[in-house]
């Protein structure tokens, strides 16, 4: 038996499966019953993006499985094999598509995830493009012992390596109590094999969704894949020829699957690889895969890794709680010159986590100062921001807020394997030192915890964060005289730019025009690139020649102009890893802002996937807008079509986030008191226009004395 | 987005051609002269004796031609002896004519010092070569190795005892085999008067005792005389790595000198590279009204200079009168081997200077300057002089230069191959330096196998359908193919060699190009490197733990001319690899050559030559006999 029967054999094995439960299903439920996944926009998004084929109802389904037995080749060849590899992928769509028939949510109340939802595979861009995460694993089939699986699972978490779990070593992972979820990059799939539906549709969307892969368009999945998703396998022995199949699916993919497996199995170079031994499983993988782990050596006693930016530390496992609100806490990065400071000097000064009452609140300062013949003043809160990031990549440390609304939570955990004070420190100037080494050439961090000292300590930080206020306030798109581009989505969006200004943050919500203007001075060949503005067009819609030529360069011709300030001339382009979308609400002649944590319906009867899948992958589509959330309170939103006073809905959520802001704007602008007030959300309305209409004149909103909208 | 099927047609390939036959009334109307083409014509038919090869002019009595009424010469030599006769006096002159060149190099090597025109470029392969060797190299002087080394390899022309050196390199059972079959080359010069021996008046007739002996006489051409111009070419040029090339007539510039070397001993060529780089030199060209000096190659010397420096491609073999006729080609500078006497004719209508460099390859017309090794650099420098003052004599109104032209990726020697190889191991799990990444993808069926192909081109198949065709077919049946000579050359003005051509690929070969990033056809040099692919093949089978015959590769000859096509058939089939040939040799004559040829020569070394002169029915039983070896190997 060949390698490539061996996948013929396991696809038909997936074939039997899925004809059978169809057929049972349609006998069950009828064939007009619905079949869908939650929260996408895609379908059945691997039959989508495969075969262009829109999975509605279980009879859908039965077309589909015709068009995938049209892939099931039997020649000798790797191409057949490959075919037979991504059919078992579609056929195992379909497996898993009768499930959610039955059942919407077939997962709840078992450790698995199923389906991941559109949001969740949008959220994934950026990490992805910055190197936090820096690769994804399909951990396939119990790896041969608890222990061997527990080691697996963490090191590829502390290496920034995103964990999918199919099949067996879910329970091996739940037996041994790894925490797993979303946020914490550790995805148990399904403890089916067909779950591996999911994994590959994520895939299939990302093409979609940030590469802009015409559904159907099965060359471009394949080459978006191969090229840009930096995605593996590990199945571990004996190998089942379904697993082998599914092997086969990956591999056309470009994900090369490494097994212990020895018997019937063929090397293939960079493709299937054997490694009997487990311990070396990880770096084989990574090589396999071209991946370069992105490594910080700290010397602290636990594990540092981005994986653990979505830990959450609960209050029954606080040893010291650091809540600026009750306490005075803050954090504070300072310009220095070079003579002033002394390099990965660490003081602290005050009472230690051993002096301080278990699950009490604790006062802390943290100073960091920084000297660098390349530092500027503007990158101060570029940095501080980053401390954020940095800690809450510490195992056991969760870190929100910022400055001196600050709540640090150090776990029992951490506190038990060692953790102290001056490990913040550690961690602060390992990590922006080997993140900003073109910037920063001496770095200190002064942390105190002597409460009497913290009150004026305190009061000095408010000074610096007022004058930062001011110098922000007074930043505008007129005041300066550079733009900056940034392309960093390009790795997997690669016809998108974004263009960065004081007043228009990029649509991730992560680059804002001093991260540019940091990005440039750390590599002046990076992603980020200053754009002039000398040449104007048209100040009303905010578009310059010279920001033509650069979205025209960056954009390598796909894109010969873009508007600032315009939603529908020459909208700006989105990767898709967008936090919001804005749309048109034509009853209204306003819009509605939808964030991407929020899942229901909009007025104009889109979720946020729907609407997010006009755009993205860098296509102009007038009426659609990505862009961060930060950019709703700008004078520049929509500056074209008339300013904030577009804006008819938004989800309660993102109300309240953006509320103060967006009023001091309004206030500005129009001279509008409480405009949030005016805005709908999904309490009065969700799909239905007419009551947030009632509500829209009830409240006066100032879009009913606008013009129309017109395109 | 272009479509690959549009420009690999053979309409394609010779369309650069085409543009410049089509011009030439409009701009040589008072020119007289013919070409390969109309001569192709005039001789038809061709001679049926020749072809089949019965006719014997050995002797004074004959010529003597073998019919159903005369089935015997007047000396009673039978229809299977005087074929064979014929063939092994070819495989004589092909076997002289590498080794020759071979020879030639090596005297280059023995000239080689640190202030000449010749210099040791490559060390290591030097100092490796010396150690397979057994010279001396602790504490001495590297010109000192090198000139000792070049009096070891000299010695394997003319040694009166013993066999070849670098039948080493061979698998255990290949030279086991050799040695029992009694085909193991003795000294080069010693086989090939065997031959002429043998053939003379009155010796052999015995069909089996020829063939052996033309077997060995091959074996002296490609392990011993082609293998030591491959080795001392690449240590004192540099060995092949990865380069970036471009081939046909669009390579002529026509704002430049343009120099075309022609032949297949690149060590003048070499000189000339370097000359036409000197800044006096360039100088002098730009004080004629050039704006500078663009040197192109045809035949084997393009590729080795193609191979070595990216020096582009001009014209393969057939198109060496073609690029004549653009009308801006300034000087013609030929070595050795497959020179038409029809250059100085075509070249006489045009300002073109047909310059002659070798005793061995002199011409009635040509201007001929003989090259002494140790002054090749300041000979080198006048020829480009030369060039510069023809270039003021270039008449504009005769010029056309088609502006077509192909990329492609050259320089798979072994070390770059094996490179690529390394480039897809895993440093957890994998050796490195080994062909079992090839061996690999071969066991798994990602790829079906690899074919060698060779060889010139012949006006019996429109040019390059046999080679592009035939690529095209085996690189979707994912067998990787391996090149050299004028088929490396017909796949380059395809595009088979660019990176890109993995889009013709099956998704096996495309994903191995993908992942090693290799275009599908490897360009592995002249024809003298068909050594190369011979140690490949052997390496191959040694890395696997099998022997030559029984890896799923097989070798193809397409529309092969020459004599050294003949011997180089030889060796490969006595190195255990098939090998389809796409032109008949002169053999159909005698159904008992014919016979021992095709089918019982298997007994001998375990391969045999296929003649099919259809190129899709040839490259059916290349893809068949692939699948056959996989089956075979219980694959």
């Amino acid at each position: 038996m060949s390698l490539f029967d061996r996948v013929f054999s396991g696809a038909d094995v997936m074939l039997s499966v899925a004809e059978d439960q169809l057929a049972t299903a349609v006998n069950d439920l009828g064939g007009d019953a619905h079949v869908t996944f939650p929260n996408t926009a895609y379908f059945l998004s691997c039959i989508y993006a495969f075969l262009a084929k829109e999975v509605r109802t279980l009879d859908d389904l039965n077309e589909a499985l015709k068009a995938i037995k049209e892939l099931l080749g039997r020649e000798q060849k790797l191409g057949d094999a490959f075919s037979n590899g991504i059919a078992t992928a579609l056929l195992a769509e379909v497996i898993e598509g009768v499930k959610y028939a039955y059942n919407p949510a077939p997962y709840e109340g078992t450790p698995c995830h199923g389906h991941m939802t559109d949001a969740e595979v949008r959220a994934l861009g950026v990490p992805l493009v910055t190197g936090d995460i820096c690769g994804v694993v399909v951990l396939a089939n119990p790896a041969p012992t608890v222990a061997e699986a527990v080691d697996l699972i963490k090191d590829y978490q502390r290496r920034g390596v995103y964990v999918f779990l199919l099949g067996g070593i879910i329970g091996q992972a739940v037996e041994a109590g790894i925490q797993m979820g979303v946020d914490l990059r550790v995805v148990p799939v399904s403890n089916d094999g067909w779950g591996v539906a999911h994994i590959i549709s994520v895939v299939a969307r990302a093409a979609m969704i940030f590469g802009a892969v015409k559904a159907g368009d099965f060359e471009a999945v394949v080459d978006y894949a191969f090229h840009r998703v930096p995605a593996f396998v590990n199945a571990f022995g004996p190998l089942e020829d379904i697993v082998v199949a599914i092997g086969a699916g990956a591999i056309a993919l470009g994900f090369p699957v490494i097994t212990n497996e020895t018997k019937n199995v063929w090397s293939v170079p960079k493709s299937l690889i054997v490694q009997t031994d487990l311990a070396k499983m990880v770096d084989t993988s990574l090589e396999a895969r071209n991946i370069k782990v992105k490594i910080t050596n700290i010397d602290i006693p636990v594990s540092v890794s981005s994986a653990f930016e979505g830990e959450i530390i609960r209050k029954a496992q606080v040893h010291a709680d650091i809540y600026g609100a009750r306490v005075n806490a803050f954090e504070l990065v300072r310009t220095k010159d070079l003579h002033e400071i002394e390099d990965h000097a660490i003081t602290v000064d005050g009472p230690d986590l051993d002096a301080v009452e278990v699950g009490a609140f604790m006062p802390i300062g943290i100073i960091v100062d920084i000297a660098g013949k390349n530092m500027q003043e503007d990158f101060e809160p570029v940095f501080e921001r980053k401390i954020h990031q940095f800690l809450n990549m510490v195992e056991g440390i969760m870190h929100t807020g910022q400055r001196d609304m600050i709540r640090i939570r150090i776990s029992k955990d951490a506190y038990a394997a060692g953790f102290r004070i001056k490990h913040i420190g550690e961690v602060l100037y390992a990590k922006l030192k080997s993140d900003f080494e073109a910037i920063i050439d001496k770095l200190q961090v002064s942390i105190i915890t002597d409460p009497a000292k913290l009150e004026a300590l305190r009061a000095d930080a408010n000074k610096f964060y007022d004058k930062r206020d001011e110098r922000l306030a007074s930043l505008t798109d007129e005041s300066v005289d550079t733009f900056y581009n940034c392309i960093l989505c390009q790795s997997f969006s690669p016809s998108h730019v974004c263009v960065v200004t004081p007043e228009r943050l990029g649509l991730c919500g992560a680059v804002s025009w001093f991260d540019g203007k940091a990005t440039y001075e750390l590599d002046p060949n990076g992603p980020c690139q200053p754009v002039t503005k000398n040449k104007l067009l048209d100040e009303r819609v905010g578009s310059w020649e010279d920001v033509n030529e650069a979205v025209k360069k960056h954009s390598h011709g796909a894109l010969d102009k873009v508007t600032l300030y315009s939603i529908l001339v020459d909208p700006m382009t989105s990767c898709g890893c967008f936090e919001c979308i804005c749309g048109i609400e034509p009853t209204s002649n306003g819009v509605v802002i939808v964030n991407r944590e929020h899942s229901g319906f909009t007025p104009i009867g889109m979720t946020f996937s729907e609407m997010a899948s006009e755009t993205g992958g860098g296509v102009q589509t007038p009426g659609f807008m990505g862009h961060g959330k930060h950019f709703i309170a700008s004078k520049k939103f929509l500056k074209a079509e008339g300013g904030i006073k577009r804006i008819v809905w938004m989800p309660k959520a993102l109300k309240e986030m953006v509320h103060d802001r967006l009023n001091a704007t309004a206030k500005t602008l129009y001279d509008i008191d409480d405009f949030c007030s005016m805005i709908a959300d999904e309490t009065i309305a969700e799909e239905d226009p007419s009551a947030m209409m009632t509500f829209l004149s009830d409240k006066k909103h100032p879009v009913l004395e606008m013009d129309p909208l017109e395109y | 987005m272009r479509t690959w099927e549009d420009f690999t047609t053979i309409e394609d390939v010779g369309a650069a051609t085409k543009q410049v036959l089509d011009s030439l009334e409009s701009r040589c109307s008072g020119c007289e002269f013919e070409l390969w083409e109309d001569r192709w014509k005039a001789q038809q038919p061709q001679c049926k004796f020749g072809l089949e090869g019965v006719c014997c002019s050995l002797c004074g009595m004959g010529p003597c031609r073998i019919t159903p009424k005369a089935p015997r010469g007047i000396c009673g030599a039978e229809a299977a002896g005087i074929v064979g006769r014929n063939v092994m006096r070819m495989v004589a002159s092909g076997t002289a004519s590498h080794s020759d060149h071979g020879r030639h190099i090596c005297h280059v090597m023995h000239s080689a010092s640190p202030d000449g025109p010749y210099r040791i470029t490559d060390e290591k392969k030097l100092l490796a070569l010396a150690a397979e060797w057994e010279v001396e190299t602790e504490g001495c002087d590297i010109y000192d190795i090198a000139h000792e080394v070049a009096l070891v390899g000299l010695d394997d022309y003319g040694k009166p005892f013993g066999t070849a050196r670098y039948l080493t390199r061979a698998t255990k059972e290949r030279q086991e085999l050799w040695d029992r079959e009694g085909i193991a080359p003795r000294a080069i010069d010693r086989e090939i008067a065997t031959c002429m021996h043998m053939t003379h008046m009155g010796n052999s007739t015995k069909p089996e005792a020829l063939l052996r002996q033309a077997m060995r006489t091959g074996m002296a051409d490609g392990w011993v005389g082609s293998m030591m111009a491959t080795d001392f070419t690449d240590i004192l040029f540099g060995t092949p790595i990865e380069r970036i090339t471009e081939g046909n007539l669009g390579c002529i510039e026509i704002d430049k000198v343009n120099i075309v070397v022609h032949g297949h001993d690149p060590a003048m060529s070499e000189m000339i590279a370097v000359a036409a780089d000197q800044k006096d030199i360039l100088e002098y060209a730009r004080s004629k009204g050039a704006a500078g000096i663009n040197i192109t190659g045809i035949c084997c010397t393009a590729n080795e200079v193609t191979m070595r420096h990216g020096i582009r491609i001009s014209a393969s073999f057939l198109q060496q009168e073609h690029v004549i006729l653009t009308g801006a080609v300034e000087a013609m500078v030929v070595d050795v081997q497959c020179v038409f006497p029809s250059i100085t004719p075509i070249s006489k209508c045009f300002h073109t200077k047909f310059i002659t460099t070798s005793e061995i390859c002199q011409i009635p017309g040509a201007i001929h300057v003989q090259i002494d090794d140790e002054k090749a650099l300041d000979q080198a420098r006048e020829i480009v002089r030369m060039a510069c003052d023809a270039f003021a004599e270039r008449d504009p109104n005769k010029v056309f230069i088609p502006a077509i032209k192909h990329h492609g990726t050259v320089g798979f020697s072994l070390e770059t191959i094996l490179k690529k190889l390394d480039g897809v191991t895993n440093s957890f799990v994998d050796e490195r330096q080994t062909y079992k990444p090839l061996i690999d993808c071969i066991k798994s069926g990602v790829l079906r196998g690899a074919v060698a192909m060779a060889g010139c081109n012949n006006p019996k198949i429109p040019t390059a359908y046999g080679h592009v065709e035939i690529m095209k077919e085996c690189i979707k049946n994912d067998i990787i193919v391996i090149a050299s000579g004028c088929a490396a050359q017909s796949a380059l003005k395809a595009g088979l060699l660019s990176k890109e051509a993995k889009e013709l690929a099956g998704a096996g070969l495309r994903r191995v190009c993908d992942l090693a990033d290799i275009p599908p056809i490897l360009h592995m040099g002249a024809c003298v490197d068909i050594s190369r692919m011979m140690l490949l093949a052997n390496r191959i089978a040694m890395d696997w733990g099998i022997d030559v015959p029984q890896v799923p590769v097989v070798a193809c000859a397409a529309e092969w001319m020459s004599e050294k096509a003949v011997a180089i058939g030889h060796y490969v089939i006595s190195t255990g690899i098939d090998t389809f040939l796409g032109v008949s040799p002169p053999v159909s004559g005698s159904p008992e050559m014919y016979k021992l040829l095709t089918e019982d020569v298997k007994n001998i070394c375990g391969a045999t030559f296929t003649i099919e002169t259809d190129p899709d029915k040839l490259v059916k039983a290349i893809v068949n006999r692939v699948e056959e070896k996989r089956v075979e190997l219980g694959l």
